[in-house]
């Protein structure tokens, strides 16, 4: 059985074969530690460190690469985003569709005296930017966003959100874990004052790598110190990008990997990216309209939604559908609550969650209408057993 | 397949995996499942057993530390799994 894979919100498979030669060449050539002991092997490595910035900070069209900064993974980024900004008495705005990767610094941060407002919204994800401006305080220090939601794939209004947080002079951060590579996003055009990404889902990369890209102003502490290679005769940290938030050594070979993706798609364009995810959710939209029993999530307008949709099927619980979707079809989903309680329960659909098609750059129209096909099987099925 | 009539719930898939593991390596027969969402939102994964060798298998996963959130009776119902062939075909699919 081919296998035909939808899970592309949790992790992006395949990969184009440009990462697998940058992971050959990195073996071959590249294998020094970057900026620690200067030979030619460790100045390949740092090398191969300053590209990947090159290459993200080209994709978010920020002019200055040292505003990238690399961790493994977008909730490193956003640990350090919230966490670096925040203080206990400080109040911290945020949304009711968040990831777990934002709500647990929030919650923890409750717990030493942090102020937390979760503003609602709708039943479909969407939110109005005038609620969220309705909640800020003298005190607030932080406004933290998803992107696109990794659960139903609703689009947040970051502009109007960013526009917001800029006259008011409170930093902006926005999670773009499902978004960045997917959508064109220009951090400062927009007045994104801090940007979290994951490596390995629309940018292509490799697990392990992410960050986030942050603007001059912000005012940032690290959250983890050591060695960095720069500096090396202080005991302290060094207060300069991106050494200051880069302890110990990176994941080259990661990054190695996550350049060769993010120049694969800085090539075909994200735009064009954009627009091809776009028309297979469009397809998904259309088709599962036509199927009994298939309820999608989420909005109907296409402007408001990036390449994640999330379904149910009367009468099966989630995981069923992702037994028989597996086992049967050999589709790969993913099912349940998607690291997102508030999300499930601002659908209505906490705690047996939905089932979640996540799309790609190489997802194909036929793989759409392969899981169409077989949504309406299993819709089938579920009648004939009632 | 029929035999295995027994559920094991964890609370990480670091416990589900390393449960699969040793009850596999010991002749248990088993299979790793997408968590019944009915029963736990916790697990990625479940566990299939045979109910009849509860005792056996949670002696050995106790010896090795790993940790059973549940245990349920619990034949899936997608066991049952009768595929309706709808031979619907979508968009371009249609026209083969």
């Amino acid at each position: 059985m081919d296998v035909i894979y939808l899970d592309n919100a949790a992790t992006s498979w395949p990969k184009p074969p440009e990462v697998r030669d940058a992971l050959d060449r990195y073996f071959g050539e590249g294998g020094g530690n970057p900026g620690r002991s200067g030979h030619r092997m460790s100045v390949a490595a740092a090398r191969i460190v300053e590209d990947a910035r090159d290459a993200v900070a080209e994709l978010f069209a920020i002019d200055d690469p040292s505003r990238v900064l690399f961790g493994k993974n977008v909730t490193e980024g956003l640990n350090l985003g919230i966490t670096g900004t925040v203080k206990p008495g400080d109040h911290v705005i945020t949304s009711s569709i968040e990831h777990n990767s934002v709500m647990r610094p929030l919650r923890h941060l409750e717990t030493i005296g942090v102020d937390v407002t979760v503003v609602a919204c709708a039943a479909d994800g969407t939110l109005d930017a005038a609620a969220v401006e309705a909640a800020i305080r003298p005190e607030t220090r932080l406004i933290v966003t998803l992107h696109g939601s990794n659960v139903m794939g609703t689009l947040l209004p970051i502009a109007d959100i960013a526009g917001i947080a800029r006259s008011r002079g409170i930093p902006y951060l926005v999670d773009a874990a499902q978004t960045a590579g997917a959508i064109p996003i220009d951090v400062d055009a927009l007045g994104i004052d801090m940007l979290a990404f994951t490596g390995h889902k629309a940018l292509l990369g490799l697990t392990g790598t992410g960050g986030l890209v942050v603007a001059d102003h912000v005012e940032l502490e690290p959250i983890m110190r050591g060695g960095t290679g720069s500096r090396s005769d202080l005991e302290i940290q060094p207060d300069f990008r991106p050494d200051a938030f880069e302890s110990g050594t990176l994941n080259v070979a990661g990054l190695a990997g996550l350049a060769a993706g993010v120049r694969f798609l800085l090539g075909r364009g994200v735009d064009h990216v954009a627009a091809h995810e776009r028309s297979l959710v469009d397809r998904f939209l259309r088709g599962a309209a036509e199927v009994p029993g298939v309820e999608v999530h989420g909005p109907a307008d296409l402007d408001l939604r990036c390449g994640v949709v999330s379904f149910a099927i009367d009468g099966l619980v989630s995981s069923e559908v992702g037994t028989l979707l597996d086992r049967e079809y050999g589709i790969m989903s993913r099912v349940g609550l998607h690291c997102a309680p508030g999300a499930h329960r601002t659908l209505g659909t906490f705690p047996t969650g939905s089932v979640r098609f996540g799309f790609s750059v190489f997802t194909t129209h036929d793989e759409v209408d392969a899981g169409l096909e077989a949504v309406d099987e299993i819709a089938a099925w579920a009648r004939s057993e009632r | 397949m029929s035999a295995l009539d027994g559920l094991l719930t964890f609370f990480a898939s670091h416990h589900a995996v390393r449960a699969e593991k040793l009850l596999r390596t010991d002749g248990f027969a088993v299979e790793l499942i997408p968590g019944p969402k009915e029963l736990s939102p916790n697990c990625g994964v479940a566990l299939r057993f045979e109910l009849e060798r509860r005792d056996e298998a949670l002696g050995l996963l106790g010896s090795k530390k790993v940790e059973v959130d549940e245990v349920h009776h619990y034949v899936p119902r997608t066991d049952a799994w009768k595929p309706a062939r709808t031979g619907r075909r979508f968009f371009r699919r249609r026209d083969e």
